[in-house]
């Protein structure tokens, strides 16, 4: 009887001081844009249940992640969000949160175990073959619009060893390949500009400096985008002449679109991402079932629908 | 002080027993690369790298080609400047890069519109009476950040004796810190239209250019420039003949951080915003600049011409690649080669020159 009222009091007292700890987040990295919305959005989602949340910044550090992950589990937190840095080393997360039985939710970056996580871990994201394949749809549809049956593009790739990065630009060969596109596409050029507004802007200008006539950029995300527009508008190039596309939606990017610049981006919802994480984890916490994988949509945005978003990001 | 009675160690400087300039060396290296680019060139994409081609301008050279070259080197080349002159006297300065990233948050931070498009400025750091300033506001706050970040590594080194190494490698996490920390991760922007010039089509250039020629003429033609080479040779030999060596130290840090700053106005102007991941990695390619430009990282020798040499065999690299289509992955890679190949040319050079 007492060692009954010993061992109910312990994990009594367990339960309160792992329920005191709250939830874990690692992210990638702290100084990304899109990262900064998403992790805002897992503090908000969590204030509104008045959960606490640790969130720490792996710096882009494979290592220093799996370090943040196993100090999580020491200090006994109820669950761990994991925004991974590098989404082919997560299954020494995976096996070091389900050794612990701590709950693990992967958020934004698809974890190559997906579809062999333990039953408390799940994946929250938007599906990236839909991320610049709508936009790209979109910008066919544009061309065609004006009247272009054959059009000479440039595609301005994000950092190569990032998957989003493949799989964003392979989305613009599948569309192509798959005939979904209204008019014929001839890729002049294809280089990365790592993501940045400042590496894209001297891309764009190496490529100008090339004097080949072309119709559109396809950017893997805004930043680069508007890199291009700037170096475009430097060159003194009519910004209506070209069909520039990018993916993110942000608010440096809306700007540029409501000012006749940027034609098309793809919005994917970052705050969403965040809340269905702190969703998913604190429903693992408390033992309930989630789906495995929950895939946020991307939403296409053009100047007929900006007003919804100019709020959003 | 004649010039000629003024040399290291009581020699007597004669110009005409000079050996040749190692900055020609560098200039052979330019133009090697920029023949070659133009020979692969017309070899394999049957276009020319450096002439114009096209039938709708009227120029002689590809002009447009020339001033990306120097425009995407330019920001880097500023900070690059300060980077010599520490390397000169001995010592290294891996934080510029973070510099860039923290003075380019707050000073963006003061430069910013309060409407965009008509709508409030949705990127809005402080309350709008803190926005649109005049150019001044931002441009001061900006020298300050980076005028106090470089007098902190100064006065670590010169004063708590810890090797520059580890004195900039502290500032370089901590700015970089302090840059996240700022807005909490979220980009700056939407900047005023004065501010917005800064950095505008080929200013860039210009001031890097006219910052160049300055301290061209300060390193080789003041008191400061002659103590930046006499510390780097021999820095108890300076420390005897009287020069003050802890100040100059300080100085010498404080003017990088500076250049550090300005070059990162000069950054969020042209990009139109500021990010906490801004200048990663710049403090490398600065300190590559200088090293292929014929600068010592034992100290005591190198110079800005050369510097800017080694800036624009950077620029050259980086268009000549695009110019040929090739991936990025050859780039870097052929950029190590270059900044390695560098250093071993400058070896064997020391050593001949040592045993001759």
């Amino acid at each position: 009887m007492k060692k009954t009222l010993i061992a109910a009091g312990i994990a009594a007292l367990m339960t309160t001081t792992a329920m005191a700890e709250g939830i874990g987040v690692s992210m990638a990295k702290f100084d990304d844009n899109f990262l900064t919305v998403l992790r805002n959005g897992i503090q908000a989602q969590a204030d509104a249940a008045g959960l606490s949340v640790q969130i720490e910044d792996a710096q882009d550090d494979v290592a220093k992640q799996l370090d943040q992950i196993n100090n999580f589990i020491a200090s006994g937190v109820d669950a761990i969000i994991v925004n991974p840095v590098d989404t082919s080393a997560t299954q020494a997360m995976s096996d070091a949160a389900a050794a612990a039985n701590v709950p693990l939710v992967y958020v934004n970056r698809q974890p190559v175990n997906v579809d062999t996580l333990p039953d408390n871990q799940a994946f929250v994201a938007s599906n990236e073959s839909e991320s610049s394949r709508q936009g790209f749809i979109e910008q066919c549809n544009q061309w065609a619009a004006a009247g272009k049956t054959d059009v000479a593009v440039y595609v301005m790739q994000g950092q190569l060893s990032n998957q989003a990065a493949v799989q964003r630009t392979q989305n613009y060969y599948d569309v192509i390949e798959a005939g979904e596109c209204k008019v014929k596409v001839n890729v002049i050029d294809q280089q990365t500009a790592n993501w940045s507004r400042d590496e894209a802007q001297s891309l764009m200008t190496n490529w100008l400096s090339t004097g080949a006539a072309f119709d559109g950029v396809l950017a893997n995300n805004d930043e680069m985008a508007l890199g291009a527009i700037q170096a475009m508008k430097a060159a003194g190039i009519d910004m209506a002449s070209v069909i520039v596309s990018g993916v993110d939606a942000t608010q440096d990017a809306l700007a540029s679109m409501q000012a006749g610049e940027l034609d098309i981006t793809v919005f994917q919802n970052a705050a969403a991402q965040g809340g269905g994480a702190l969703d998913a984890a604190v429903k693992l916490a408390a033992g309930e079932a989630v789906d495995q994988k929950v895939y946020v949509p991307f939403e296409l945005v053009t100047p007929a629908n900006i007003a919804d978003y100019l709020a959003k990001n | 002080m004649a010039n000629t009675s003024h040399g290291i160690g009581g020699l007597t400087f004669d110009p005409k027993k000079r050996t040749r300039p190692p900055e020609l060396n560098v200039l052979a290296a330019l133009v090697l690369i920029i023949v070659a680019f133009e020979v692969l060139g017309r070899l394999f994409i049957g276009d020319s790298f450096l002439f114009n081609t096209r039938d709708n301008v009227d120029t002689l050279f590809n002009e447009q080609r020339l001033q990306i070259i120097i425009l995407q080197v330019a920001i880097v080349g500023i900070i690059a400047l300060g980077v010599t002159q520490v390397i000169i006297t001995g010592g290294i300065d891996l934080s510029s890069g973070s510099i860039v990233g923290v003075t380019a948050m707050v000073t963006m931070s003061f430069a910013q519109v309060a409407t965009v498009n008509g709508n409030p400025n949705p990127k809005a750091i402080f309350g709008p009476e803190w926005m649109d300033l005049p150019v001044i506001v931002p441009l001061v706050v900006g020298l300050a950040c980076g005028l106090f970040a470089g007098l902190v590594n100064g006065l670590l080194i010169a004063y708590t004796k810890i090797p520059p190494f580890i004195a900039t490698l502290g500032m370089m996490v901590a700015a970089r810190g302090a840059a996240k920390w700022w807005s909490k991760g979220n980009p700056i922007s939407f900047p005023t239209e004065s501010y917005a010039t800064i950095g505008k089509g080929m200013t860039p250039v210009v001031i890097f250019i006219v910052l160049a020629v300055l301290f061209h003429l300060i390193m080789t033609q003041t008191k400061y420039g002659k103590h930046c080479y006499a510390i780097g040779s021999n820095e108890p030999a300076a420390r005897m003949s009287g020069i003050n060596v802890d100040g100059h130290k300080v100085l010498v840090y404080t003017i990088a951080g500076a250049l550090a700053a300005l070059a990162a106005v000069v950054l969020s102007s042209k990009n139109l915003t500021a990010q906490a991941g801004m200048g990663v990695m710049y403090e490398l390619d600065a300190i590559a600049m200088a090293v292929i430009g014929g600068v010592s990282l034992q100290g005591g020798r190198g110079s800005i011409i050369g510097t800017c040499l080694g800036a624009l065999i950077f620029g050259v690299i980086i268009s000549g690649f695009t110019f040929l289509k090739l991936d990025a992955y050859y780039q870097e890679m052929v950029k190590g080669v270059i900044i390695v190949g560098a250093v071993v040319l400058d070896q064997w050079r020391q050593t001949k020159r040592g045993r001759g």
